[in-house]
């Protein structure tokens, strides 16, 4: 049943958890929505933040496709990140120190492959051994990648970061024009507090045109893939690899697919970075991103991908949210503050929802497959909520 | 002794002269058997004779130091498991781990081999493909899910079942993956005698239907009843082989279980 042909329905399915999820979207949306009429939030900051919720939505989805479907730990998600960034950077910038002025789809590309050349490097020796090896060696990888983007300055810039990135649609017929056709608007919702929309406002709105492409684009796919019988294995490797073996899948590959499948996300996650921010620089690949990564995907609910959609968004607005703060007269600086309501929100979910606030719920099985049985039986709640609500309080 | 020792050319498996030893202990020790297509055959042996290792030999997933192991006719020694398992041997585990965030039904559905579903490009290059596998295997899971009487099991998630109920799952998801020889490792080992009968009949079922089994079992009365013939495992290599009855008149072998003799 569709959530538009009948949204009351749709609601009344909705578990307890999903359902104080929606209300708090809900009531955030409106708050950012008068923030907005108001004009205490300018338009085109808040677009460059949809954009960053994106961005993170896409690094926790690439981490979700690994270690929340197959249990991979990777501790790199800073690299691939980074590799997104710069190759795109590299290649398209006019301050680039190498080729640059390509078209951004030639970025997109060439990070790409090499995100993937590199997820094969450091996968091919460590998917074979067991779990703990690849977490030691996707954290060397980490380091080693900041410190080559930090040195070596004939390839990278050194610290001084690339400048002078395109935006993605440079180049494109219509759309790389587009933000300067537009006219300036002026809307005045509020009497006295005018919103004005111009260029940069048109031009953000590409932007988050893009990362909802994007996070569209691999939601979809993820979505399609943890439904499927390729999804139930990574699943199962998960658990327990010895009997996926047993039962005649080739983990290796398997693996390998999950693990390479993770990164060309992130990869993509930075490519979108580098022309959302037009500049980047060797605080990118810091492994704090890594961090938020895991926080978003272990809030969400580790192997639900719109877990890692919901748990993206709260880390941008913890993270942006606390600049606020800076208005308000604090004992303390905002920033530590930051790390500290992240910490505490990590406790908080760990003592009262340990498996994250929205985990994969529905049985998983390949769509068509159910509905071809016309379905009574297969429950609609989740797995978990099934159990009269047990550790859900 | 009559039919396990005559030399015949239908043995679903064939391991010959297996060797395998860990620092300076063999644990596998020159083993040399055959398990015959049709049959229910035991493999016993006092603890620490080396019964889980040749299991994991024969399997797959170690490799050995010498010898050979023929499924079908073809060697597999040296094979990753998933390669054997393609050769029609599929082996269970002492202690199943729970897949965590499947119902049992979704657990079923890991068993049959060589889904079209399990390509990620066909996900997309064909999902009709896909579907109709789907369908088809999830009818096979709910159909053996009722054979073995327990498909008001198929919507409760699989980490909420029963220790026995869980070998029950395991035995009814390798038989969706069609094995020519199923190894069982202690299939009824902490599992109450109700469960117990009903594993044993469901076992001789599809022994009847053609499956060939091989089973480590601690529990005698269950092996003796169960199987024929009976391999025993001592100190790594074969001590004898032979119809339960033989087994259990044998000196050796009580002397093995005893700890006199050697």
């Amino acid at each position: 049943m569709s959530a538009l042909t009948d949204p009351k329905g749709a609601i009344a399915e909705l578990t307890r958890p999903e359902g104080w999820v929606l209300g708090v979207s809900v009531a955030f949306l409106l708050f950012l929505l008068a923030a907005l009429l108001t004009g205490a939030l300018g338009p085109t900051y808040f677009l460059f933040l949809v954009g960053l919720a994106g961005m993170y939505a896409l690094l926790s989805f690439g981490l979700n496709a690994q270690w929340g479907f197959t249990g991979l730990i990777n501790f790199s998600v800073a690299a691939f990140f980074g590799i997104g960034a710069y190759g795109s950077a590299l290649m398209t910038a006019s301050g680039s120190p190498i080729a640059g002025g390509f078209n951004p789809l030639v970025g997109l590309v060439v990070a790409l492959v090499v995100a993937l050349v590199l997820a094969l490097l450091i996968g091919i020796p460590t998917l074979r051994l067991r779990a703990d090896y690849l977490a030691i060696a996707s954290l060397g990888l980490a380091e080693v990648m900041r410190l080559i983007v930090l040195n070596e300055r004939w390839l990278t810039n050194g610290s001084a970061g690339v400048r002078g990135i395109p935006g993605f649609f440079s180049g494109w017929p219509v759309l790389s024009t587009f933000p300067e056709t537009m006219p300036g608007l002026r809307l005045e919702v509020i009497p006295g507090s005018p919103v004005i929309l111009e260029t940069a406002f048109w031009r953000a709105s590409l932007n988050v045109l893009l990362v909802l492409a994007f996070a569209g684009t691999v939601y979809y796919v993820l979505r399609r893939a943890h439904r499927s019988p390729w999804g139930r294995v990574l699943r199962t490797i998960r658990s327990d690899e010895d009997l996926a073996r047993a039962l005649g899948k080739n983990t290796y590959s398997f693996k390998m697919q999950s693990f390479v499948l993770g990164s060309l996300i992130m990869a993509l996650a930075g490519v979108f970075y580098t022309h959302l921010n037009l500049y980047v620089g060797p605080g990118d690949l810091d492994p704090i991103t890594t961090f938020y990564a895991w926080v978003a995907v272990i809030l969400g609910g580790s192997g639900s991908n719109r877990g890692a959609l919901f748990g993206g968004i709260v880390i941008v607005t913890i993270r942006e949210g606390t600049r606020f703060l800076n208005d308000v007269a604090l004992p303390i600086d905002p920033a530590p503050l930051r790390l500290l309501l992240i910490g505490v929100v990590i406790v908080a979910v760990m003592r009262y929802r340990p498996q994250g606030i929205l985990p994969p719920q529905r049985e998983l099985i390949w769509p068509s497959a159910v509905d071809g049985r016309g379905t009574p039986e297969t429950p609609d709640s989740g797995v978990r909520e099934q159990k009269g609500g047990g550790g859900d309080e | 002794m009559s039919e396990g020792a005559l030399p015949t050319d239908d043995a679903v498996l064939r391991v010959d002269d297996l060797q395998k030893s860990f620092g300076g202990l063999a644990a596998t020790d020159h083993a040399t058997f055959a398990v015959e297509r049709g049959t229910i055959t035991g493999l016993i042996g006092p603890n620490g004779a080396g019964k889980s290792t040749l299991f994991n030999l024969i399997s797959g997933f170690y490799e050995p130091d010498g010898g050979t192991v023929e499924v079908n006719g073809t060697d597999v020694t040296g094979m990753e498991p998933y390669q054997v398992a393609d050769h029609g041997l599929i082996r269970t585990f002492q202690t199943p781990r729970k897949l965590e965030g499947m119902t049992v039904r979704e657990a079923m559905l890991v068993g049959p081999r060589k889904q079209p579903g399990e390509s990620f490009l066909r996900l997309f290059a064909s999902p009709g493909t896909v579907g109709e596998s789907e369908s088809a295997n999830l009818a096979d899971a709910e159909r053996i899910l009722e054979e073995f009487e327990i498909d008001h099991l198929a919507a409760q998630p699989a980490t909420d079942i029963s220790g026995g109920q869980m070998k029950l799952v395991e035995l009814a998801r390798a038989m969706l993956a069609e094995p020519e020889v199923l190894l069982l490792d202690e299939p009824v080992a902490g599992v109450n005698p109700t469960l117990a009968k009903k594993l044993k009949s469901q076992i001789r079922r599809l022994n009847e239907q053609g499956t060939t089994f091989l089973l480590i079992e601690h529990d005698m009365e269950f092996v003796m009843d169960l199987a024929d013939p009976i391999v025993v495992l001592d100190q790594g290599h074969v001590l004898t082989e032979g119809t339960p009855e033989g087994v259990r008149s044998d000196d050796r072998v009580i002397d093995a279980y005893l700890g006199g003799g050697t």
